[in-house]
């Protein structure tokens, strides 16, 4: 084959492949796909992967919420996220030794539940004196008037974190007060019972109707919202302000929405719409990559065999068969299970391993016809080697054909490394569909109804699928004309 | 005779291949059970010092305690098989894999210890499952991809076709996540595990039986139809454009009569391996759609085996799901032959 017909070829290829539409529709897709997964560290975060698996970094966004956007499609509206930084804050300093610190947070009308929890961090203290060390009292004045004391003489450090909503303290206060202000009855901590503060959503009261004779199981668990404006107060004392400082400039008061973000949050509170965007990259990677490989060894392996034939074809298919007749998942499963650790590249392996077959099968009985040709014959008698033959007369034959396979096993390889994540088998350091998804069924996120942890992923995974499978067909019709419509 | 000697030569290949994959599986799930009998072995060494160990220290001193604790080893070690070399336990085991002696379990799974008797509890559910969804699968799927055939380029066969395409790259599994999600957590149609309840018997249990199918072999059907209907129309369209169809339509023969009895007999032989191949597939499960919908059938205890380190139950399994496939292999050629005469005398005119 000479380079001008190869030229020529590839011309005409183009124009024929320009007609089919879905294939049309295929390269663009691809093209959008290649974009997202390149700037993925741009469009979200650049060290996503590392922080992926740290809970702690996550601990400021609320955990299993849906996106933002599932408010225009449900008459429960539900508050988004607030942060409030110190500028947001209203810092005031009565005395010496006393600061008070609000937050504003406006409950709009027609909202269904408050925010999830509020969580304050950023305190910086210096400690010089720990015997008169600074302590903070929190409580939320309501729009009834009411008053919640959340917490009361808290001792400060620099690593104080308070969330409310996660706190158990915080929570044995409001069920205190809840009795208190229903009830007229003073109780102690003690005779707070533990279940319901566990398990129940013990935020929601505070931002729920709370009247005197009202009982308090039912507030908790059919709050009725009562909107207005919010204040949050933390009343800081710091009896030796010349030993002690305390720095509020690095403060943040995160009121956590109930909806969060482009695609919400799983049980990490961790932003599934940057997980989306990231496990394309290894999606992408994985499945062209193993498509490409496994191809090319298929085809040379195929043509080989059928070129030198006789005993070594045979040897070479029994090869074949051995390796095609091993149940590929289940033996895939139990490697990645008892190797230790799992690269990507290790997978990448595993899955070309048990990939190249099917593909070694169809270029051998393709070659088999093209080896009967007289130009073969005519190469042989010039003297040419096996190798030259192999490489330079019939591979090039089944170059086109080669593309349409890589596209359309595509798909196959993209699932296979879903799925091999999905039973945990993957690397630990990246961040994949297949991984959310495993996360999500062990969460059982299908039973509890977050769509939104289960649909995206998937999506990606059909999407990556559907775009090489739209390149393959137009590929095929254009290859094998019998398919065209008539 | 020559159909005859072929149809042997192929059976003596997949014996020939069925020895060395389980030779090698031998060798791969040995390694895998070493490690772990090495570990159990040390655990129960570990338990005799701390009891009866203790026991032999204190009446008869240090000397007999060390005496004891090596025969203990010793015959943990022949338990465990750890002192046989490597490649003869792989032996052992592969020969006695091919003997159809699959041993026992550690722990009992679905009330039994006998590997066999498992797998013999665990097939008739996959096949109840997925055999049941193959043969719709199948129906559907050839009476449809013929119709899209017979009016290729129609608004149905372009629907068909972009919808084969979407479930092509579906996994099956997350689809079935999708489908729990929808049916049976948001509309309550469904149940959300598809776990059978033991205590029911007679009618109530059929019925209980149905039910919990349902949404898994629709999950089924829906992610594998398309591609069925997609491939069958491809095939139909080459056929249907051979010139013994133009011929017969020529002649003045019934267009049903063309569709089914000359199209469908002439593309039958890539139809039936395929049918071959998804019937025989269907027996082994699917690991990860049974681990979803909680589904206790072939694919859930290969997970369960795996999890719970019964290299024996392992073994079982993948023979089980080599055999399949080979025993495919050797049907599919010996169809071929009875449907398309060429083969036949195409393969022993070679030999």
């Amino acid at each position: 084959m000479r380079w001008v017909d190869i030229k020529e070829g590839f011309k005409e290829f183009l124009a024929e492949f320009k007609r089919e539409k879905t294939g049309i529709a295929g390269v663009l897709l691809l093209v959008l796909l290649v974009l997202v997964a390149l700037t993925a560290p741009y469009t979200t975060m650049p060290d996503l992967p590392e922080k992926w698996r740290s809970s702690a970094y996550w601990e400021d966004n609320p955990k299993n919420v849906p996106p933002n956007w599932y408010n225009m499609f449900t008459s429960h509206k539900l508050v988004p996220q607030r942060v409030y930084y110190v500028d947001d804050l209203k810092i005031n300093h009565p005395s010496d030794t006393e600061t008070i610190i609000e937050a504003d947070y406006d409950f709009p009308k027609g909202y269904y539940k408050g925010p999830q929890g509020i969580i304050i961090r950023g305190l910086n203290v210096t400690l010089n004196a720990p015997s008169q060390a600074p302590t903070m009292d929190i409580y939320l004045l309501r729009p009834d008037g009411k008053r919640i004391p959340l917490l009361k003489n808290k001792p400060l450090t620099s690593s104080t974190t308070i969330s409310i909503g996660r706190d158990s303290t915080v929570s044995t206060n409001v069920y205190i007060w809840l009795v208190n202000v229903t009830e007229g009855r003073e109780i102690t901590p003690f005779e707070v019972p533990l279940q319901t503060i566990l398990i129940s959503d013990m935020v929601a009261p505070m931002f729920a109707k709370v009247e005197p004779g009202m009982d308090v199981e039912k507030i908790i668990e059919n709050p009725e919202p009562l909107w207005g404006t919010y204040k949050l107060v933390l009343d800081v004392k710091n009896p030796a302000p010349k030993y002690n400082q305390v720095d509020y400039s690095n403060m943040k008061v995160t009121f956590l929405g109930r909806v969060y973000g482009t695609m919400g949050t799983d049980y990490l509170g961790r932003d599934l719409w940057a997980g989306i965007i990231w496990g394309s990259r290894v999606s992408l990677t994985i499945g062209i990559l193993v498509s490409v490989l496994s191809t090319i060894i298929g085809l040379v392996y195929g043509v080989t065999s059928a070129y030198l034939g006789g005993n070594t074809d045979e040897l070479l298919m029994r090869i074949n068969e051995i390796f095609a007749s091993i149940p590929s998942l289940p033996i895939l499963i139990l490697i990645g299970a008892t190797v230790g650790k799992v690269t990507l590249w290790f997978i990448v392996a595993l899955l070309v391993i048990f990939g190249w077959m099917g593909i070694a099968r169809i270029a051998r009985s393709m070659a088999l016809q093209i080896k009967e040709q007289t130009y073969i014959e005519a190469a042989k008698a010039l003297g040419a080697s096996n190798g030259r033959i192999i490489f330079k007369h019939i591979l090039p034959q089944l170059l086109p054909y080669a593309f349409a396979v890589i596209a359309l096993s595509v798909p196959g390889a993209v699932i296979a490394e879903a799925s091999l994540s999905f039973l945990g088998i993957g690397d630990p350091s990246a961040v994949t569909w297949g991984q959310i998804l495993n996360a999500a069924q062990a969460q059982s996120a299908t039973t509890k109804g977050y769509w939104w942890w289960v649909l995206p992923p998937g999506l990606g995974i059909a999407v990556v699928g559907l775009t090489f499978v739209l390149i393959g067909t137009a590929l095929d019709k254009i290859l094998n004309p019998r398919l065209r419509r008539l | 005779m020559g159909y005859l000697k072929y149809l042997l030569f192929r059976i003596a290949n997949a014996i020939l291949v069925l020895l060395i994959v389980t030779f090698i599986i031998s060798a791969l799930f040995v390694k895998v059970a070493e490690e772990s009998n090495r570990s159990k072995m040390y655990e129960e060494l570990m338990q005799w010092e701390r009891t009866e160990g203790a026991k032999i220290k204190q009446s008869q001193g240090l000397e007999a305690f060390e005496q004891a604790k090596a025969a203990k080893q010793k015959a943990l070690e022949e338990k465990y098989e750890l002192n046989i070399p490597y490649w003869q336990k792989v032996y052992r085991k592969a020969i006695r894999t091919l003997k159809l002696d699959f041993g026992t379990t550690s722990m009992p799974i679905f009330g039994t210890n006998d590997v066999a008797e498992i797998i013999k509890v665990a097939v008739p559910r996959s096949i109840l499952l997925f055999t049941t969804a193959t043969v719709i699968v199948i129906i559907l799927g050839i009476y449809l991809g013929v119709r899209a055939a017979r009016h290729a380029g129609s608004l149905f066969d372009r629907s068909l076709s972009i919808f084969a395409l979407l479930t092509y790259s579906l996994p099956m599994w997350w689809t079935g996540m999708m489908f729990l999600l929808i049916f049976a957590y948001k509309l309550g149609w469904f149940p959300l595990s598809s776990m059978f309840d033991p205590q029911l018997t007679g009618w109530e249990h059929v019925k209980d039986v149905i039910k919990k199918l349902a949404l898994p072999v629709f999950t089924y059907v829906f992610v594998v139809f398309g591609g069925w209907a997609w491939t069958t129309r491809n095939i139909m369209i080459g056929t249907l454009q051979e010139d013994f169809i133009m011929a017969a339509r020529a002649k003045g023969v019934p267009e049903r009569k063309i569709i089914y009895g000359h199209a469908l007999r002439a593309a039958a032989p890539p139809i039936v391996t395929m049918i071959i191949f998804a019937l025989l597939g269907s027996l082994g499960g699917a690991i990860i759609s049974e681990l979803v919908f909680n589904y206790p059938g072939m694919g859930r205890l290969y997970w369960v085996a795996l999890q719970q380190n019964e290299t024996n139950l392992l073994i079982g399994l993948t023979y089980f799901f080599t055999v399949l496939y080979l025993a495919g292999v050797v049907l599919a050629d010996m169809v071929y032959g009875f449907l398309d005469p060429r083969v036949k005398v195409g393969a022993s005119a070679k030999m």
